[in-house]
């Protein structure tokens, strides 16, 4: 019914693209007709990006749909990482009484910067500067590619998708050259050895971002750039080192897992999010900056997953490049080992286009989460951990009499 | 006088029909192997496949395939039954009793179903009608229930009425009074395991003129619920709800299905306060004629979880006699629905185990244009034709035959003479993640 069998010799030349895997052909006819797992699938992504999850990415960038399926879930039960988390729902509360496909409307806009508790009056006058704070429409930015897919193309796609959708992308200040794109939703990632190349940057930045933690450095951007907001790229586990940057006066920042999600002690992100973000809940000081995190995430349901866990907006890596058709050569956990190999010829529109229908379907997913939840807006879902159910907390409660149970 | 020739569209069907149903036949018996394409960690090709065998024996398969457990790594998946030593079995022919009543309140209608599961709601329009008509005929050979879901109550089922529980959802698709009237269960479906939180989906390609005639919509628009209910922000409000329909039909038991948020203790405990005298408690893994991928896996909790949950909180309460529990989402056999008991439901909700007993291979195609190739979860009148409602019958019928046998064997071997008995017994489970359960 599907077309698979219409061609001009019937069965014996199957038009195979056209096969949903519906396995009506093979059970009528088990002496004729064999279906397959196809191989080339199996071999997309690598063992975190698993073939499921290149399918859906390329979907979504193809559609700019929400992926919606008959039957019930296929998967295993729960998992580790994300898999063992699952958002909560209300039976009977609702943002708006609208309908998710009518006019509801949830936020999800995001503030980046510092945002200082009270303004104090000293002699008439507000004791601090304004809050420096920027809004974007998503709580989703754009990493850096790995350096050797940093080609133009790559770069305009990235810098004009990033326009497109009103978020931000960070990109190495040294592949922002004199023919680079320009614009305040590019971050430029600082190290102190390229200095030279922020001096003739040419644009003032919405924010910007330091490759590391750097004293120096930190007071020469905020010196060369006093509107822009200046952020810490941080690997993860990172709290100590946080808690020091704060004190010194950092108020952004974008904390990094691997490609897996894994921090370099080998915990994963959930925890390590929950951690960044319940010492800076710990100092009382919270409500002051901004956590985006970034590393394992590439799907929409880690989205909200990473937001629970602390993250006020997380960063892309990889489902980028899967939108862009890339294919990994090996397991792709660093950015600085990585390696994959995008089509070999693409134009900046396509690519635009396709990134941008990431977006739309994961900012609907996200829609949808948020109104089962019945929030109605993003900035309350950020560290909502008991909206949240973990799988090691759900089972050590159901299990724990059971015979057996290892917690 | 010779009989009317058939019409080729016929004679191109009933050759079909034959093809498929010598399919379900010779796949199981694993003559060709098991198809490699099939299954998945949840429903493995061994659990459609052993679905397939005992829709057509009534009995178990013997040649092998797990008829049990799937692999989906976790919860009924590494639950096992502490069966007593062989010589602690009660006898064969013991009198095993698998009734359930599904009305423990000591006043309105007394309803018992003589094995404790019964079969959960779909809608017209997310099935044919045939499939419909072929539930409902086993429900009343099995002296038990189905469910219409939320999409109105096709005439052909008035003849069930007594074994089919009308719902009202969020859509209030089809809801009239006089369905109401005749109705022995009244399900009110505030949520749905597989897309907790959101209304129901019906795509535009299966909102076909009959379909929205019945549900008073427009034909071929996608139809998306709204959720939740527009009149109820509270229990009070459910109350109302309740209190509603006993006024349109007095007679009926009122169930309340729902989700499985953090929150679900306090969710049923508010239902039974409301005067609700059943409760479904609809897990995430359920199944649905579509559903946003991201909510199926990632929104509310595994039945299997939230089951333990309502029933210490009920117990706690001191209400746990007084309310029936039905668990659902994700059940495959009858190994997990007597494990849902052990973990504290009092029976079972069927969806997907009877679609797969008709020939569903799982293939997640419910929602797309014609819909369903085996002609289950589809309104396109041709397809439809592939389910004769009396062949239908039958292969459910013998599943619950099979399932009946089942639960006998595991209570006989648990040494228990009553289903009842076994509820909340988490002392006759053993967890074993590292080994295959059974």
């Amino acid at each position: 019914m599907y077309g698979v069998f219409s061609g001009p010799v019937g069965g014996f030349a199957p038009r195979e693209h056209l096969c949903v895997g519906c396995l009506r052909c093979t059970t009528q006819y088990p002496e004729f007709v064999r279906i397959l797992p196809n191989p080339a699938r199996s071999s997309l992504g690598d063992s975190y990006f698993t073939p499921d999850r290149v399918d859906t990415v390329c979907y979504e960038a193809r559609s700019g749909k929400v992926p919606v399926k008959g039957a019930g879930y296929r998967g295993p039960f729960g998992g580790s990482g994300w898999d063992g988390l699952w958002t909560d729902m209300s039976e009977i509360v609702r943002p708006t009484r609208d309908g998710i496909h009518g006019r509801e409307f949830i936020s999800t806009v995001i503030d980046i910067g510092a945002k200082p508790w009270r303004v104090t009056i000293a002699d008439e006058q507000p004791s601090r500067r304004p809050p420096q704070l920027l809004s974007i429409p998503i709580p989703v930015l754009f990493d850096a590619p790995p350096a050797a897919l940093l080609t133009d193309t790559v770069v305009r796609t990235l810098a004009t998708a990033a326009e497109a959708t009103e978020t931000l992308v960070v990109l190495p200040v040294e592949s922002l050259g004199k023919s680079a794109p320009r614009g305040r939703h590019i971050v430029p990632l600082i190290t102190g050895a390229h200095l030279a190349a922020l001096q003739q940057l040419g644009f003032e930045p919405a924010m910007l971002e330091l490759a590391g933690w750097d004293q120096q450095l930190f007071a020469q951007v905020q010196a060369q750039f006093p509107r822009s907001i200046v952020c810490l790229r941080m690997d993860l586990p990172s709290t100590d080192a946080l808690l020091r940057a704060w004190a010194s006066g950092v108020r952004v920042f974008h904390l990094l897992a691997n490609y897996h999600g894994r921090g370099s002690d080998g915990r994963f992100a959930i925890d390590l999010f929950r951690e960044a973000h319940k010492a800076l809940v710990a100092e009382r000081c919270r409500d002051e900056g901004t956590i985006l995190g970034g590393g394992g995430i590439i799907a929409a349901e880690h989205v909200p997953k990473a937001i629970i866990c602390g993250c006020d907006g997380v960063s892309l890596d990889t489902p980028l490049l899967v939108a862009l058709q890339a294919q990994f050569a090996g397991e792709a956990v660093r950015r600085e080992t990585s390696s994959f190999k995008l089509p070999s010829r693409f134009t900046v529109d396509w690519g635009v286009m396709r990134i941008t229908n990431l977006m739309a379907s994961w900012r609907d997913q996200l829609l949808e989460v948020m109104g089962a939840m019945g929030l109605r807006e993003v900035r309350r879902m950020r560290g909502e951990m008991g909206r949240a159910m973990f799988q090691t907390d759900l089972e050590r409660e159901a299990f724990s009499e059971i015979a057996g149970y290892v917690s | 006088m010779s009989a009317k020739p058939e019409s080729i569209e016929q004679i191109i069907a009933q050759k079909h029909i034959e093809c498929l149903h010598r399919g379900f036949h010779v796949w199981p018996a694993l003559e060709y192997g098991k198809p490699p394409a099939m299954g998945d960690s949840r429903w493995t090709a061994d659990l459609i496949l052993s679905t397939w065998m005992q829709a057509e024996t009534g009995q178990p398969p013997s040649n092998g395939l797990e008829y049990r457990t799937g692999q989906s790594g976790g919860g009924f998946d590494v639950l096992h039954l502490k069966f007593l030593p062989p010589e602690h079995w009660l006898a064969d022919d013991a009198a095993i009793d698998l009734s359930i009543p599904l009305n423990r309140r000591d006043y309105d209608r007394q309803i018992r179903i003589p094995v404790p599961f019964y079969g959960a709601g779909m809608s017209y329009g997310s099935i044919s009608e045939n499939v419909m008509l072929a539930r409902a005929m086993a429900a009343r050979k099995w002296d038990t229930f189905t469910c219409t879901g939320e999409g109105g109550y096709p005439e052909s089922l008035v003849s069930y009425k007594d074994h089919v529980i009308t719902q009202i959802a969020t859509g209030m698709f089809g809801v009239r009074e006089e369905t109401i009237q005749c109705a022995p269960i009244i399900e009110f479906k505030y949520a749905q395991g597989a897309k907790p939180g959101l209304g129901g989906h019906l795509l535009g390609d299966k909102a076909t003129t009959t379909v929205a005639q019945m549900r008073e919509s427009v034909p071929w628009v996608s139809l998306f619920s709204p959720f939740p209910f527009h009149s109820v922000y509270s229990v009070e409000d459910h109350k109302k709800h309740i209190d509603w329909v006993k006024t349109i039909n007095p007679a009926a038991l009122v169930s309340v299905k729902v989700s499985t948020p953090t929150d679900i203790d306090m969710v049923t405990v508010g239902s039974y306060y409301a005067g609700a005298h059943i409760v479904q408690i609809d897990g995430s893994y359920g199944g649905t004629g579509a559903a946003p991928e991201i909510a199926k896996k990632n929104i509310a909790m595994p039945t299997e979880l939230a089951i333990p949950r309502v029933h210490r909180y009920l117990v706690a309460e001191g209400i746990r006699d007084e309310l029936v529990v039905m668990a659902s989402g994700g059940l495959r056999t009858a190994h997990d629905i007597a494990k849902v008991i052990a973990l504290g439901a009092d029976g079972a909700i069927l969806g997907t185990a009877e679609l797969v007993a008709l020939g569903c291979t799982r293939c997640s195609n419910c929602e797309r244009g014609r819909g369903c190739p085996f002609g289950l979860t589809t309104t396109d009148p041709e397809l439809q034709r592939l389910v004769e409602p009396e062949w239908g019958a039958a292969r459910l019928s013998n599943l619950y035959q099979s399932f009946q046998s089942e639960l006998r064997t595991i209570l006989r071997q648990l040494g228990l003479q009553n289903i009842r008995d076994l509820r909340g017994r988490k002392d006759l489970l053993l967890y074993r993640g590292d080994v295959k359960a059974s």
